[in-house]
C-alpha cells in the first residue's frame, strides 16, 4: 500500500496536503456552517452569556456527556471544580488527537464554554475542530459568524465593561443584526452564568421577551 | 501506536526518495506565525509574533510560549494544537526523568526525547506528522543552549535561528547582527528588532511574545510591562 504525495487521500483522512493544510480539517469547519445555526458568545465585567438560534429541537452534541463525565472525574480527583479555561483546553487537545490519528475523523462541533472562574471571573472560551481554543471577550461560531464578529468588534472596540443586562442585549441584538430578522423569544435560547449565581442557566421565554423589548425601545 | 485499521505508516517513500508529509508538515510550519531564538554569552531569549484572529480574542488567554521544566522554554511555529501535544509530552518525560534521578533533566537530553516522539509520528501507523518546528532555550551545567526541533524529529544548535513565514529575511538579519558575546539584553533588542523586521502592522507588547531564562536558570515569560519597556528602548 503506497501512499506518494496524498494521491486524493489528503482529502479523505487528516494528512498533510502538499500545501500544508489539512482538508478534512477544513471541511469540518464547513460542517459547522452547513448546520445553518449561529451561536453568539459575550463576556461582561460580572456574567457571560451565549444565544443560539433554535432551529432544530434540542441536540445533545458530542461533546455534553464526555463534559460531564470529565468534569465529574476532575471534581473528584483534585477536590475543587474543574475551572472553565481547563474544560475548554481538555476538549481542544480532544479535538488536536482527531486532527492527527487517521482512524478518527475531526467532529464538525465549535464548542463555546463559559463560565465564572473563581480568580479570573467571567470567562468564554471558544474551541473549534483543529483543536484551537482562546478566551473571548466575545465571539461567535456558525452559518453567519463572520458577520457577527464584525458587529461584535464595533461594540466591543474600546474595552467596554457590560453590565448583565448589557451582556445579554448585545448577544441578542448581534444574532438580531446578523440574521436581518426579529425573533420572538421562543425562536432563540440564551444561557448565562452570573457572577452572584454562578450556575449555567437557560433563560425562560418571559425573561428573553423582557430583553427583547429592552432592546426595541433603545433603538 | 498502531491504531487499529491503521496499522500502516501514513508516511511512505516517495519514488525520488523523499517522505513527502514531512515536506507539507514544513510547509505547514513554514506558513506559520514568525519565532527566533537567540543565544546569547549569559543568557538564551525566544521570541513570537502573537497575531490573533480578532481584537475580540483576550490575548490574556492565550499563551504561546511554554516552560517545559523550570529551566527549560519552548516556542513553536506551525499550528498551536500540535504544540501543546509536544508540551504536555515533554513536561512529563521531564518530570520522570526528575523523578528518577533527582534533578533537573539536562536541556540536550529533553531536546532528544521531544525529537524521538516527533519522528515516532513520521513512522507510526495511522497518524501524521506534526505541524510544528520548535525552538527550545535553556540553561542548565551545560550553559545556555538553543535548540531547534522539526516536524521530522532531527534536531539541531543554533546560536540563533528563526521560523515561520519570515524565516529567510529574519535568518540574514541574525546573521548579521550576532556576536558571540552578546549579552542578554541585547540579544532581547535583536529579537526585538527581527521581529520588527517582517511585521505586518504595529508591533506592541500585545501581538509579541518574548520568553527569557539567564544564568539564575530560570526561565520566564516576560510581562507586557517589559516588554514595552524593551520597546521604548528599541525606538
Amino acid at each position: 500500500m503506497s501512499r506518494g504525495s496524498g494521491g486524493g487521500y489528503d482529502r479523505h483522512i487528516t494528512i498533510f496536503s502538499p500545501e500544508g493544510r489539512l482538508f478534512q480539517v477544513e471541511y469540518a469547519f464547513k460542517a459547522v456552517k452547513a448546520s445553518g445555526i449561529t451561536s453568539i458568545g459575550v463576556r461582561g465585567k460580572d456574567s457571560v452569556c451565549v444565544v443560539t438560534q433554535k432551529k432544530v429541537p434540542l441536540m445533545r452534541g458530542p461533546w455534553s456527556n464526555k463534559q460531564g463525565t470529565k468534569q465529574l472525574s476532575f471534581r473528584f480527583r483534585y477536590g475543587y471544580e474543574m475551572p472553565v479555561d481547563v474544560l475548554a483546553r481538555w476538549i481542544a487537545d480532544k479535538s488536536q488527537v482527531y486532527t492527527q490519528h487517521a482512524y478518527m475523523r475531526p467532529l464538525g462541533v465549535v464548542a463555546m464554554v463559559l463560565g465564572i472562574d473563581d480568580e479570573k471571573g467571567p470567562q468564554l472560551f471558544k474551541c473549534d475542530p483543529a483543536g484551537h481554543f482562546f478566551g473571548h471577550k466575545a465571539t461567535s461560531a456558525g452559518l453567519k459568524e463572520q458577520e457577527a464578529i464584525n458587529f461584535l468588534e464595533k461594540k466591543m472596540k474600546n474595552d467596554p465593561a457590560f453590565s448583565y443586562e448589557e451582556t445579554v442585549q448585545t448577544a441578542i441584538s448581534a444574532l438580531q443584526s446578523v440574521l436581518q430578522e426579529d425573533f420572538k423569544a421562543n425562536e432563540i435560547e440564551v444561557g448565562v452564568v452570573r457572577k452572584e449565581n454562578p450556575v449555567f442557566r437557560v433563560l425562560s421565554t418571559e425573561e428573553i421577551d423582557e430583553h427583547l423589548t429592552a432592546i426595541s425601545e433603545r433603538d | 501506536m498502531g491504531d487499529s485499521q491503521y496499522s500502516f505508516s501514513l508516511t511512505t517513500f516517495s519514488p525520488s526518495g523523499k517522505l513527502v508529509q514531512i515536506e507539507h508538515a514544513l510547509t505547514a510550519v513554514g506558513s506559520g506565525q514568525t519565532s527566533l531564538g537567540i543565544k546569547a554569552a549569559n543568557g538564551v531569549v525566544i521570541a513570537t509574533e502573537k497575531k490573533l484572529p480578532s481584537i475580540l480574542v483576550d490575548e490574556a488567554s492565550v499563551q504561546k510560549i511554554q516552560s517545559l521544566t523550570p529551566n527549560i522554554g519552548v516556542v513553536y511555529s506551525g499550528m498551536g494544537p500540535d504544540s501543546r501535544v509536544l508540551v504536555r509530552k515533554s513536561r512529563k518525560q521531564a518530570e520522570q526523568y526528575h523523578r528518577l534521578y533527582k534533578e533537573l533533566i539536562p536541556v540536550t537530553q529533553l531536546v532528544r526525547e521531544t525529537a524521538a516522539v516527533m519522528q515516532e509520528f513520521t513512522q507510526s501507523g495511522g497518524v501524521r506528522p506534526f505541524g510544528v518546528s520548535l525552538l527550545v532555550a535553556g540553561f542548565d551545567d551545560n550553559g545556555p543552549q538553543l535548540y531547534q526541533v522539526d516536524p521530522s524529529g532531527s534536531y539541531f544548535s543554533w546560536k540563533a535561528s528563526a521560523m515561520g513565514k519570515n524565516v529567510s529575511n529574519a535568518k540574514t538579519f541574525l546573521e548579521k547582527r550576532y556576536t558571540d558575546d552578546m549579552e542578554l539584553d541585547d540579544a532581547v533588542h535583536t529579537a526585538i528588532l527581527t521581529l520588527k523586521e517582517g511585521f505586518e502592522g504595529q508591533i506592541s507588547s500585545k501581538n509579541i511574545e518574548i520568553g527569557i531564562i539567564g544564568t539564575d536558570r530560570k526561565f520566564r515569560v516576560l510581562t507586557p510591562a517589559e516588554i514595552e519597556d524593551y520597546l521604548a528602548e528599541v525606538e
